[in-house]
C-alpha cells in the first residue's frame, strides 16, 4: 500500500470508526447489561468476579415473570392505554395540525405560545389537581384517567409534528377536490389524510411510546393490580425489600421489545416528524 | 348555505377545538387549580385544617434551605445534562452523516435510548452503579481509573452527576436526530466550494455547517431545557434526591413534598415557582436568540 492509502485509512479510523465504536459502546452497554443479567441464573447475578458473558444462560427469569407474576396483565394494560392514547392524540393532532398548516388567522401565535406554556408546568405535579378532577368524575383507578392525561400532554408536540407533515402536501391537490364539490371534511378524509398516513403513524408511535413508558402519573392514579401498566408493575418489583434482579431485568427486557420494535419500524418517519416539529416549535 | 369565505374564517378555529379543549380541561385548568392551591393550607391528612393563607407557602419555601439547594442542583442538572446531550448528539450526527457500511442499522441503534422508559433507564443505571457487583465500578477498576469501589449514588458529591450521565445517555439521541436532519439539508456544493478554496475541516465546520445548524441548535435546546427541567423519573428512582438532598432538583422536590409529606399546598407553591422560573427563562431565551432563530 502506498503512503496515501495508509494515511486515508488511518484518518478514517480516527475520525469515523473510533468515534462510532465509542458511541455504540456507550449506547449499548446498559442494554447489553440488562439482557445479560436477565439470562444469568440467580446465583450468578451476584457472583464476583463479574462475568460479562454468562456461563449458563437461562430463560428461567422470563418464564417466571410471565407465569408467576402479574406481568401479562400489566402488559395488556399498557397495550390498551398506549393504543388508545395514540389514537386520541392523533385525532386531536390531525385537525389541529391541519388548522395550523393551512390557515392564517388571528390567535394562531397565541395557540403556539399556549402549547409551549403547557410544557412548562412540571407534568408530574399535574397529578394533584388532576386527582381532584378525576375523583369528581369517578376516574380514579381507571385506565381512562391515564389515557386522558397522556393525551393532553402529547397533543401540543404532536399537533406541531402534524403541521409539518401537512405542509409537505401541496394545497393544489386539495383545491382540485374542492372544485369538484367536495366539502372540507370529505377532502380531508379522502385526499389529505391518506397522503400524510406515514406522518400519522409517526405521531401515533410518538404518543404510544410516551404512554408505554410513563410511570409517575400512573403510580398516582392506579391502585388495582388488575389495572397497572408495566412501569407501575415493575416499580412494585423494586419497592420490595429484596430486588429480584434477574426477574426485574427479564421483565425490563420484555417491556423494551414493543417500544423498540415500533421505533425501529417507524424510525424514518418519526425522525422526519420530530425535526419538522422542532424546527418550527 | 354558508359561503366559502365565512367557512374559511370558522374552519381553522373549529379544527383546533379538540386539541384546545383537551388542553384547557386537563392541563390549563389543573394549572389554575394548582396556583389556587398554592395560596391555601392543604395537607392531605389534615382535612379539617384548610384555609386561605396568602403567600405563606411561598414565604416558607423561600425560607427553606432545601428549596435553595434544589434550585442550585436544578441549574447543574439542566446545565450539565443539556451540555452533554448537545455535544454528544452533535458528534453523533456529524459522524452518522458520513457514508459507511451498515449506516442505517447503526443509526437506529444509536437512537434507541430515546424509546426506553425513564423508569427502566433509571433501574438499569442504578444496577450498573451498584458498588459491589455493578458493571461501572468493575470496568473503572479494570481500566485503573479508580482504586476502590465507589458507591456513586450514595455519595453526596457524586450522586447528582451520576444521574446526569444517565440523563445524557437518554437524551443525546434526540439531539442527534435533530442535527442529522439539519445536516442533510446542507447543499453539498458549499463543501465542494470550501474545499476548492482550501478550507480545513474545522473551517468547513465553522463557516458552513454551524450556520446551518444554528436554528436547530437554538430551538431544540429550549425544548430540551424545559423537558430536562421537569424530568423527575431518573432522580426519583435512582436517588430519591438523596443523599441529604444532594441530588434533589426542583421538580423532584415538589414531587416528594406532594407524595411523601402529602403537603399538596407547599408542593403546589413549588410547582408554581418552577413554572415561573421556566417562563421567565424562556422569554429571556427567546428574546436573546431572536436573531439566531430565523437564519433561513
Amino acid at each position: 500500500m502506498n503512503p496515501e492509502t495508509v494515511k486515508f485509512y488511518l484518518r478514517r479510523t480516527l475520525t469515523l470508526y473510533l468515534p462510532l465504536a465509542f458511541f455504540l459502546g456507550f449506547t449499548l452497554l446498559p442494554i447489553f447489561w440488562i439482557v445479560v443479567t436477565a439470562i444469568k441464573p440467580a446465583s450468578a447475578i451476584i457472583e464476583r468476579p463479574i462475568r460479562y458473558i454468562p456461563r449458563q444462560p437461562t430463560l428461567i427469569h422470563f418464564f417466571k415473570v410471565w407465569n408467576e407474576t402479574n406481568f401479562p396483565i400489566y402488559f395488556l394494560n399498557s397495550v390498551a392505554v398506549s393504543v388508545v392514547t395514540g389514537l386520541f392524540t392523533v385525532g386531536a393532532a390531525m385537525f389541529g395540525g391541519y388548522s395550523l398548516a393551512r390557515f392564517r388567522y388571528r390567535g394562531k401565535g397565541s395557540v403556539l405560545m399556549f402549547f409551549l406554556l403547557t410544557q412548562m408546568f412540571p407534568f408530574v405535579l399535574l397529578t394533584i389537581p388532576l386527582y381532584v378532577i378525576f375523583s369528581r368524575f369517578g376516574l380514579i383507578d381507571t385506565r381512562a384517567a391515564l389515557i386522558v392525561a397522556y393525551t393532553a400532554f402529547n397533543v401540543p408536540f404532536c399537533t406541531i409534528m402534524m403541521q409539518g407533515f401537512f405542509e409537505g402536501v401541496p394545497p393544489s391537490i386539495e383545491e382540485c377536490a374542492m372544485v369538484d364539490g367536495a366539502g372540507l371534511m370529505q377532502t380531508l378524509f379522502r385526499i389529505t389524510f391518506p397522503l400524510v398516513l406515514p406522518g400519522i403513524a409517526a405521531t401515533f408511535i410518538f404518543a404510544f411510546i410516551f404512554a408505554w413508558n410513563e410511570l409517575l402519573l400512573a403510580v398516582m392514579f392506579i391502585n388495582s393490580e388488575a389495572l397497572k401498566t408495566i412501569p407501575v408493575g415493575l416499580n412494585g418489583f423494586i419497592q420490595k425489600y429484596n430486588i429480584l434482579w434477574g426477574q426485574m431485568s427479564a421483565a425490563g427486557t420484555m417491556a423494551l421489545i414493543p417500544a423498540l420494535l415500533l421505533f425501529f419500524f417507524a424510525q424514518k418517519q418519526l425522525v422526519k416528524g420530530l425535526t419538522l416539529g422542532a424546527v418550527k416549535g | 348555505m354558508i359561503s366559502w369565505e365565512l367557512k374559511k374564517k370558522i374552519y381553522p378555529y373549529l379544527l383546533m377545538v379538540p386539541a384546545l379543549l383537551i388542553l384547557l380541561l386537563f392541563i390549563f385548568y389543573p394549572i389554575i387549580k394548582t396556583i389556587q392551591l398554592s395560596f391555601l393550607h392543604y395537607v392531605l391528612y389534615e382535612p379539617y385544617n384548610r384555609a386561605f393563607v396568602g403567600l405563606k407557602n411561598f414565604i416558607n419555601t423561600f425560607n427553606n434551605d432545601v428549596f435553595w439547594i434544589s434550585l442550585r442542583n436544578t441549574v447543574i442538572w439542566v446545565g450539565v445534562s443539556l451540555f452533554g446531550q448537545f455535544f454528544l448528539g452533535l458528534f453523533q450526527a456529524l459522524v452518522l452523516n458520513r457514508k459507511f457500511k451498515f449506516r442505517g442499522i447503526i443509526r437506529s441503534v444509536l437512537f434507541l435510548p430515546w424509546a426506553i422508559s425513564g423508569f427502566l433507564i433509571a433501574v438499569m443505571w442504578r444496577w450498573m452503579y451498584q458498588p459491589r457487583i455493578g458493571i461501572i465500578n468493575d470496568l473503572l477498576l479494570k481500566l485503573g481509573l479508580i482504586q476502590e469501589q465507589i458507591p456513586f449514588l450514595s455519595r453526596a458529591n457524586t450522586a447528582l452527576l451520576s444521574v446526569v450521565v444517565a440523563c445524557i445517555w437518554w437524551g443525546a439521541p434526540f439531539f442527534a436526530i435533530m442535527f442529522l436532519s439539519a445536516l442533510q439539508a446542507i447543499p453539498r456544493e458549499l463543501y465542494e466550494a470550501a474545499s476548492v478554496d482550501g478550507a480545513s475541516s474545522w473551517q468547513k465546520f465553522w463557516y458552513v455547517t454551524r450556520p446551518f445548524l444554528q436554528p436547530t441548535m437554538v430551538n431544540t435546546s429550549l425544548l430540551r431545557t424545559i423537558w430536562i427541567f421537569n424530568f423527575v423519573d431518573l432522580i426519583y428512582i435512582m436517588t430519591q434526591g438523596g443523599p441529604f438532598n444532594s441530588s434533589q432538583i426542583l421538580s423532584s422536590y415538589a414531587y416528594l413534598t406532594a407524595y411523601r409529606s402529602l403537603d399538596f399546598s407547599s408542593a403546589s407553591a413549588l410547582a408554581v415557582i418552577a413554572m415561573v422560573v421556566l417562563v421567565v427563562y424562556s422569554i429571556f431565551y427567546l428574546y436573546v436568540t431572536r436573531n439566531v432563530r430565523e437564519v433561513y
